[in-house]
């Protein structure tokens, strides 16, 4: 008990950060106004807006978008400025799961792992190379 | 046209589907593989790797080619810290892993090289194809005759690594064990040294092998692991 209690004090210690942690605007410690530009693209009399967004500066680094509307929709958003941050350089892939099926199907050529000359007379690619 | 030869130890199938294609375009392939083998086969005491790997070579004697193929190795050695090592304790040097995908991806550069636009180059399991769509199976890792999943790709590569034909091949070099966390792993990538290289080591990485795979830039991964639970990135060519 004597050991336990110290580690309890030192885990609410430092969940204290986390309870603070607030996303912007808390952590926003500047910010400048944005700004819009409009301008005339050639094509059907149809205006593009750009507007630059505030500079946010967050515990990461900062932040700084730019949007361009064409008309009231999106059409690009461009970063300004972005925190070389691991978080944002690479981010952990996306993956799907599946479950495991077994299928025939008409196809070109199969890649599979590398098969021996020997075991190659059995294999689904010497029967479509030998269909010709 | 097609056309099949064996070196190498394992078959290569060649399908060029453009109106004229010169006999010589498909003879310089088959020609570059044989003379692969013969300089990187550490299988052959008078190959380059051989000779290196018994100290008779200073480093400024490697052939350009041989030293593009160990600066490979190096990278994918220190990207998967040290789980894909062409230079393991106790056993000689054996760059194979590296040298078939980029020999074979160099044998597409000779075909496009010869104008030759529409092709399917299948070697041993190892796909780069051009000029249509092309539909590549995936061997199912427990079913020969069947596929796990059918992709469709107008250009690039496609490589498996999986234990069902040579069984545990595949060291973790890590651990110098045979790897064993995943039944088989597919890359579809720009390039087939690319994706040969790394399915082979994320396989060598065992199940971790996936991500990492998945956040190398322009890979497409399908892997399966022990449990037969299949992971795959959203961006993966499958075919309708």
């Amino acid at each position: 008990m004597k050991r336990a209690l110290p580690v309890l004090v030192l885990s609410i210690a430092g969940l204290v950060p986390v309870w603070l942690y607030e996303p912007s605007p808390a952590t926003t410690s500047s910010s400048t106004s944005s700004t819009t530009t409009t301008s005339s693209s050639g094509s059907a009399g149809s205006s593009s807006t750009v507007v630059t967004g505030p500079s946010l500066t967050t515990e990461k680094g900062d932040v700084q978008v730019e949007v361009t509307f064409a008309g009231s929709k999106i059409s690009s958003v461009r970063m300004l400025k972005q925190p070389h941050h691991p978080q944002t350089t690479a981010a952990v892939p996306v993956l799907i799961k599946e479950t495991l099926a077994a299928q025939s199907a008409d196809i070109d050529t199969v890649s599979g792992a590398t098969i021996t000359s020997g075991a190659y007379k059995k294999s689904l690619q010497a029967a479509i190379d030998a269909r010709g | 046209m097609r056309r099949v030869e064996h070196i190498m130890g394992f078959p290569i199938s060649l399908r060029i589907d453009d109106g004229h294609t010169p006999a010589e375009a498909a003879d310089a392939v088959f020609a570059w593989l044989h003379e692969v083998d013969a300089r990187f086969s550490p299988f052959k005491p008078d190959s380059e790797v051989s000779r290196l790997d018994r100290g008779e070579l200073e480093p400024g004697e490697l052939s350009a080619d041989l030293t593009e193929v160990l600066g490979l190795c190096e990278d994918y050695r220190v990207s998967t810290k040290g789980a894909f090592d062409v230079r393991l304790p106790g056993r000689g040097l054996d760059p194979c892993a590296m040298v078939k995908g980029w020999a074979v991806q160099r044998a597409a550069d000779l075909l496009e090289a010869a104008g030759v636009r529409t092709y399917c180059l299948n070697a041993g399991g190892d796909v780069v194809a051009a000029g249509r769509p092309w539909r590549v199976g995936v061997r199912h890792p427990e079913h020969a005759d069947q596929l796990c999943t059918v992709l469709e790709l107008t250009e690039g590569g496609v490589a498996t690594s999986a234990r069902y034909e040579r069984g545990d091949h595949i060291l973790d070099g890590r651990t110098g064990r045979p790897a064993t966390g995943l039944l088989s792993l597919t890359v579809v990538a720009p390039t087939l040294t690319e994706a040969d290289a790394t399915a082979t080591a994320a396989f060598a990485m065992g199940t971790e092998g996936i991500e990492w795979a998945a956040a190398r830039v322009g890979c497409e991964v399908f892997a399966v692991d022990a449990d037969r639970q299949v992971f795959r990135t959203p961006g993966l060519p499958v075919a309708a």
